[in-house]
């Protein structure tokens, strides 16, 4: 009873902190873009009144002009330029709205303008966005070996204490992860899209990668794109591989969370591992001869059944401690 | 059995096993033999596999859309260049490039969430309090309409914080929903369960019967009864608001429909409940995609059971077929050996009958050992296995020989 009045007080506590933290959130944008929203508010009307000033159109009409254009906008239609644009709907650009879709970035840069289309996109993403989600875990499964058991093994091998390895190759997978999924790609697209900055580049990935998807950035969008199709279709590998490396960031850091017993202490359930995966035995050459030894087999029989008791995913604390012969 | 995976809501549907989903089994745990510590990682086939079809799926997805709304675009867009050279022609002073350059800077605008029409005085700004709260709520649970979006260098910068902050934070949020949902419905599943008890209905059908019973009430209450309040409310058609209720609750968040993101004069706890809404639905919809997710993962792994029991039927045929040859074989070199001495023992005779001695061409090549035969297949096993060296010696050493250094090559010759 006790534990379970804990995890309601617990689950309390989450909701009034989450709705302090969104108030504080709001606060904070209300205050920074503000005054911007008012000045551009003012110089839209200056424009407005300008044009409207030494042109004979009425008011109503081109805010009934107006109205239409934007509508026409949302939908990803552009009025600018009579010459022919690229579609928003030929095969490529269909699979990035198609991958924006199942990987539930979502930016509305172009969304289904027929009824069809919408009916379409509910059973899609029904079926799509779990399947979706199945391929990244299976992938960030496979990762998890090579990426962070086998690091942290090695860097046990050298002498260094099993808390302290998990920690330091998170610091350094988290650099890695930094360098090559934000950093570098922000400047590729800060090049590639002439009005992005770097900065721009960087809210962009970070935006995407989280599966925020604003959609005030999107690439492959400017008038006039060389190469759309390649770009479009590299910029869907890139979010690809990008969320399932924020895929395995996240389980690195859940096995931390385990390991130092955050878990157990906020009562969160820990992660799980299905029955079907293949069971793959972990290379540690200095402590392999040990543990074939006939007298630490028992021990480690134990030890081994007591790891699945506790923890049936990967821990690299409780992997190593079952290592050390004792 | 887990609530989805709690540091990002969007990965609820991996491996864990929704207590909503009443069709798991509980994990068997089986103590290791051999004394290593594994780890589990699926196999890289099924890893392609999958991926494949995530690829083709997307293809597929790309074709119909692209046959779908193609022609829509195209209507649309013929249809508001009518409109533009309409207004050109109708108001003669109107500069064509003037016209283009403000409605550049009106699109702009718009991105900025700026609405252009109209005056300045009657405008509900997107950065009141209220609205800001509501952003906040999409950027932290990922859905991200894009309505409202921070354009200053500082809002974006901020933005970054916040999520990488608030994102974690929501998930712990949602897996502790997900929970309580979990048992409420887990409950009230067990009193529908207990009734049907009393009759003699199977298991499984419980198992079934139930869990599509909490799918339709949690559609009602999570999709159906907001979609028709959205279509009340917000004046949208019955497609348009489910579109609306799926697409947020999957956190895709287009942004092109909005609750509480028109020109309306809302009421004042419409968006407060608007959020309540989607937390609690997010949890729900968390659920059932994850619910999806096992029975897409219980069909692969059908699937391959069915492969694997092909695979393994054919593996026991094809070592109860070596199996059986290597049986007929030893019966053959036994027969053939037993035959030979015997043939070997009668000429023997015959000769000391006739104070012949032994014919040496009838001599074996190699002397024999005369062995005692009875466990012959205990001792062919051990053989093979190479361990029973000491037992060997134990048995075939009263005359001396040594099978090792290739007494036995009678057999090895009729092989």
């Amino acid at each position: 009873m006790r534990s379970a009045g804990r995890s309601w007080l617990l689950l309390t506590g989450f909701v009034v902190f989450y709705i302090i933290y969104l108030l504080f959130g709001g606060l904070v944008f209300s205050t920074i873009e503000r005054p911007e929203e008012e000045r551009l508010r003012h110089e839209l009307d200056t424009l407005k009144q300008e044009f409207l000033n030494h042109s004979c159109a009425s008011a109503a009409d081109l805010d009934h002009f107006l109205a239409r254009v934007l509508q026409a906008h949302r939908s990803g239609v552009s009025v600018l330029q009579n010459s022919s644009q690229p579609s928003n709907w030929d095969l490529t650009s269909s699979m990035f709205y198609a991958n924006t879709l199942v990987t539930t970035v979502g930016y509305g840069h172009s969304t289904p303008l027929s009824d069809l289309g919408k009916g379409f996109s509910i059973l899609y993403a029904l079926l799509g966005v779990p399947f979706t989600m199945l391929v990244l875990t299976a992938c960030v499964q496979k990762l998890l070996f090579p990426l962070v058991v086998g690091p942290v093994a090695v860097l046990h091998g050298w002498g260094v204490a099993p808390r302290a390895a998990c920690a330091l190759h998170l610091l350094l997978l988290l650099l890695l992860l930094l360098l090559c999924f934000f950093i570098g790609p922000a400047a590729l697209f800060s090049w590639l899209e002439g009005s992005w900055s770097f900065l721009d580049g960087v809210y962009f990935c970070f935006i995407s990668l989280c599966t925020i998807g604003l959609g005030d950035y999107v690439p492959a969008l400017q008038p006039g794109q060389r190469n759309k199709s390649l770009y479009q279709v590299s910029v869907i590998v890139y979010l690809f591989l990008g969320l399932m490396m924020m895929f395995l960031l996240l389980r690195a850091v859940h096995k931390m969370a385990d390991v130092h017993g955050l878990t157990a202490l906020l009562q969160l359930p820990r992660c799980e591992v299905s029955p079907d995966d293949e069971q793959r035995p972990i290379l540690v050459t200095s402590q392999k001869t040990a543990l074939l030894q006939p007298g630490v087999s028992d021990k480690h029989l134990a030890a081994g059944a007591e790891f699945k008791n506790v923890d049936t995913c990967y821990s690299p604390v409780n992997e190593l401690r079952c290592l050390v012969p004792l | 059995m887990a609530a989805p995976d709690l540091l990002d809501p969007k990965s609820a549907t991996h491996n864990s096993k929704p207590r909503l989903s009443f069709s798991t089994k509980p994990i068997t745990l089986t103590v290791r033999e051999e004394s290593e510590v594994v780890a589990t990682v699926m196999k890289w086939k099924t890893v392609t596999a999958i991926f494949v079809l995530v690829v083709l799926y997307l293809v597929m997805g790309a074709a119909v859309f692209k046959a779908l709304e193609q022609p829509h675009e195209s209507a649309q867009r013929v249809a508001i260049l009518t409109q533009k050279l309409e207004f050109l022609s109708k108001h003669q002073c109107v500069n064509h490039s003037e016209l283009e350059e403000l409605v550049k800077q009106i699109v702009l605008a718009m991105r900025s969430g700026v609405n252009p029409t109209g005056t300045l005085s009657n405008h509900i700004s997107l950065w009141d309090l209220s609205s800001a709260f509501f952003f906040a709520g999409t950027v932290i649970t990922t859905i991200g309409f894009g309505n409202t979006s921070p354009h200053t260098q500082g809002g974006r910068i901020f933005c970054i914080v916040y999520a990488l902050l608030g994102i974690p934070l929501f998930g712990f949020l949602l897996a502790g929903v997900g929970d309580q949902l979990g048992t409420i419905f887990g409950k009230g599943i067990a009193r529908v369960e207990k009734m049907f008890v009393h009759g003699d209905i199977s298991q499984t059908k419980i198992r079934v019967i139930s869990t599509i019973l909490f799918v339709l009430f949690g559609c009602l209450l999570f999709v159906a009864l907001p979609a028709v309040i959205f279509k009340h409310i917000e004046g949208w058609s019955a497609l348009e608001s489910l579109y609306f209720v799926v697409i947020t609750l999957t956190t895709i968040g287009f942004g092109d429909f909005v609750a509480g993101g028109s020109d309306i004069a809302y009421l004042d706890y419409y968006k407060p409940v608007v959020w309540f809404w989607i937390l609690v639905g997010l949890a729900y919809f968390a659920a059932i995609l994850s619910m999806i997710g096992d029975w897409l993962r219980v069909i692969s792994k059908r699937t391959k059971e069915e492969v694997g029991e092909i695979r393994a039927q054919a593996a026991e045929w094809t070592a109860s077929v070596s199996a059986e040859f290597k049986e007929t074989r030893r019966r053959v070199s036994v027969e053939l050996y037993d035959k030979f001495q015997r043939a070997a023992s009668i000429k023997r005779k015959l000769s000391t009958d006739l104070a012949f001695s032994a014919a040496p061409e009838l001599s074996l090549p190699k002397r024999t050992v005369s062995v005692n035969f009875n466990d012959e297949l205990e001792k062919r096993e051990a053989v093979l296995q190479g361990l029973t060296t000491p037992l060997m010696k134990k048995h075939l050493f009263m005359n001396g020989m040594d099978p090792e250094r290739g007494d036995i090559s009678i057999i090895d010759n009729i092989k």
